[in-house]
């Protein structure tokens, strides 16, 4: 009896251990067909109407010896982020290539994710984008990320309402506060200017316009420059709008989503929001016909137009993929002009590939697209792998000084403080 | 988030597997032999499960200890002690992080077991439709948080709310109240979501523990004379412990590793605070790659889910699995 058992026991935790192996060994690298080069892209959702797939399609006509699969990842950019890092750190040789944020390049190189592309390119490569973007992509004066598609903000605004009553299209930021009040006085809308003020890493974006126009700097190389006169001013404007009620107090907890509904429903006249706000405004009954956009405000009429934050993706290459001269050619051709045509005509996103910027046929589909050549554009301080935490610290701590638990000195030099320490390697 | 939720969630788990093991010492030997002939049985199963539970939390302890470093082949460690307990320390954050998690897993706690009561007793004493309740009970319980948290964000929207709109309709508020963005207010709104939940769970439970109860102590205590408010503390609340035990052991689990509701509806703001431990863990490990630090968070919640579910059980000075097994 006792030795039976024992044997049985012994003969399951044999079997057990033999299906866990066999688990192990199935799941290993799939085998890959002789003929053609299957590789992986993984990216999250860019336009509504499957662009992604479109793009693959239009790939794979023009280059039939290279298969694409598409990995689709989560529209939410810190959970896209996370699963990335995951995937990759772990020695993955898949996704071969991924779309990432234009914030990502030094965290990633330094973290060991994305390829140095200057050795995967030759240096003429890099002319065929639009001016400021390569620079965007490069850490320590090498290139992690071709710039796939751009974005900035703009000022999206009702030109129906402003035509009502007689009011110009704000070139100041004391005139879109004119502007707004007029409008609200006459109950034309429920709210003036709506723009993205949660804590996240929008808020970071919406700040470095008004920052920059201000004359203010986050960083300079690694010194903090944060806590300056300049901050506090573009800080104490943003509260200023809420407080005089320009702009509900509900954009402290709004992201782009929320920002884009009032906009849609009707219910603002003004919207800072993305390139995409346009396709979506055309979209939306309430609004449809009824918008223009334009660039952003400054603070002074000689100032204008004012800065706009640069967004956007970039294509990077994981360092353990196997098929580096397919994804070479996936890279060429989605930066190339086909790719980028295709990009610009089928979901009006912004393309990199400056020429692909002045096609005629190109411009007259996006009305964004004749703004993006007359904004400034500033980029966030990306360039330090501490930039995570360098806006952590930044849209925290305005916030709360835009709910008014900080006042906007307190905020700035809070929040100075908190830089100061991610530069030097500190803190949480 | 996903993968954050699990992190959050797994980690502070794990402490109720542990806890619930009880075994009786076998006083004849017929007895142990076979309680040891059990144990082997299940030795390959525990062995599965301990590798993908106290792997990855010995794993976690190991990080915490160690200066990370990401490589793009996994991680690059150096021994670094208490380093990264020390910069939880000296983290405002941090501190923050634990007094939200702390205070919120109290009130919600409180709040969801005092309705969740009234629920069950409600329940027990009806005499039909009691199925049909369950269901409708249930079903906030059944939604997946991300889903219900898309929902409540809407609801608690300052702009185009719904809540605001009852309010200012009704003429409660001449202004719409802007839920998520003042520091009480989004305590209050991220709570009230998780009560809304999490109710029903806590219900269940107790109901589960009444209706174990047998109906002639109740008789007796009618015909010693006890009324209704009587016989509930002489009679209900003591021979309910063991679930009521079970059901705060549950949520207070589960509630230090709060992820979903905050990440969702308020993303730790005003600036941080609702800023919960998992979510600052996932922060530092996700966002700014700081692993070390990261897994220290873990760490501490997890000691501390451990510590409060010791004192529960020493303080409520019941033995799971006497009475409790059922709700269990």
């Amino acid at each position: 009896m006792q030795t039976t058992v024992r044997g049985t026991i012994l003969g399951l935790a044999a079997a057990t251990m033999v299906a866990i192996w066999s688990i192990g060994a199935a799941a290993g690298p799939a085998q890959h067909r002789a003929a053609s080069v299957t590789i992986v892209w993984a990216a999250s959702p860019i336009s509504n109407n499957g662009l992604r797939q479109h793009l693959i399609t239009a790939f794979e006509r023009a280059h039939p010896g290279i298969r694409v699969r598409l990995q689709s990842q989560p529209t939410n950019t810190d959970t896209n982020r996370q699963e990335l890092i995951t995937e990759i750190n772990s020695g993955s040789a898949t996704p071969d290539v991924y779309m990432g944020d234009v914030i990502w390049p030094a965290q990633f190189a330094q973290a060991g994710l994305a390829m140095d592309l200057s050795k995967v390119f030759p240096s003429t490569f890099w002319r065929r984008f639009a001016p400021g973007l390569v620079a965007g992509a490069t850490y320590q004066g090498q290139v992690y990320g071709a710039p796939f598609f751009m974005d900035a903000g703009f000022l999206y605004y009702r030109k129906d309402l402003l035509a009502r009553y007689h009011l110009p299209v704000p070139r100041t930021w004391t005139q879109l506060a004119v502007d707004a009040k007029t409008l609200l006085a006459h109950h034309a809308v429920r709210y003036g200017f709506v723009w993205e003020g949660a804590a996240y890493e929008g808020l970071t974006c919406n700040l470095m316009e008004y920052l920059t126009d201000a004359g203010g700097k986050v960083l300079s190389g690694t010194k903090s420059l944060f806590d300056s006169p300049a901050s506090v001013r573009a800080v104490s404007f943003m509260r200023s709008l809420i407080v005089s009620g320009v702009s509900p107090a509900a954009v402290t907890t709004f992201q782009e989503p929320q920002a884009m509904n009032a906009f849609a429903q009707g219910q603002a006249a003004f919207l800072r929001n993305w390139d995409y706000a346009w396709s979506n405004s055309q979209s939306s009954p309430a609004v449809k016909g009824k918008v223009g956009v334009a660039p952003l405000p400054a603070f002074s009429a000689s100032g204008y137009p004012g800065y706009s934050n640069i967004g956007g993706w970039n294509l990077y290459i994981n360092p353990h993929t196997e098929h580096l001269a397919a994804v070479r050619t996936f890279i060429e051709w989605m930066t190339g002009v086909a790719g980028q045509t295709q990009l610009a005509t089928y979901a009006s996103e912004i393309p990199t590939n400056a020429q692909v910027q002045r096609l005629p046929e190109v411009r007259k589909l996006n009305p964004v697209l004749g703004v993006v050549s007359r904004v400034r554009l500033v980029a966030r301080p990306a360039y330090t792998p501490a930039y995570a935490k360098v806006s952590s610290a930044l849209y925290t701590n305005v916030n709360l000084a835009l709910t008014g638990q900080l006042s906007p000195r307190a905020a700035v030099a809070k929040a100075a403080q908190a830089i100061a320490q991610a530069i030097s390697g500190q803190g949480l | 988030m996903d993968g954050g939720s699990r992190l959050g969630a797994g980690l502070a788990r794990r402490p109720a597997a542990l806890a619930f093991p009880h075994t009786r010492r076998a006083p004849a030997t017929l007895r142990g032999r076979r309680a040891r002939v059990g144990y082997a049985f299940l030795a390959p199963a525990a062995a599965v499960v301990a590798s993908v539970t106290l792997g990855p939390i010995l794993y976690a302890v190991f990080l915490s200890l160690s200066q990370v470093r990401l490589t793009g082949e996994g991680f690059a460690t150096t021994w670094a002690g208490l380093a990264n307990y020390a910069i939880l320390y000296r983290a405002p954050e941090f501190w923050q992080a634990l007094a939200f998690t702390a205070g919120y897993t109290g009130a919600t706690v409180l709040v969801e077991v005092a309705l969740g009561l009234v629920v069950a007793l409600v329940l027990n004493g009806l005499v039909r439709g009691r199925g049909l309740a369950m269901a409708v009970l249930l079903l906030p319980w059944s939604l997946i948080t991300v889903v219900s948290a898309e929902v409540w964000s809407y609801l608690d929207n300052g702009a185009y709310g719904l809540i605001d709109y009852v309010l200012v309709v009704l003429h409660v508020t001449s202004q719409p109240v802007n839920w998520l963005g003042e520091p009480t207010l989004a305590l209050v709104a991220v709570g009230l979501a998780d009560v809304w939940k999490t109710t029903p769970f806590v219900a269940l439970i107790l109901l589960a523990g009444l209706q174990m109860i047998r109906r002639d102590l109740y008789e007796a205590a009618t015909l010693d004379g006890a009324g209704p408010w009587k016989s509930f503390w002489r009679v209900t609340f003591p021979l309910l412990r063991p679930s009521l035990l079970v059901a705060v052991l549950f949520r207070v689990l589960q509630s230090f590793g709060l992820f979903d509701l905050p990440f969702v509806l308020t993303s730790g703001g005003p600036g941080t605070t609702t800023q919960s431990l998992a979510l600052l863990a996932y922060r530092a490990m996700f966002n700014d790659l700081e692993f070390g630090p990261g897994t220290a968070v873990s760490v501490v919640t997890v000691a501390a889910v451990v510590l409060v579910a010791v004192l529960f059980i020493r303080g409520l000075g019941v033995r799971l699995g006497e009475a409790g097994d059922g709700a269990a």
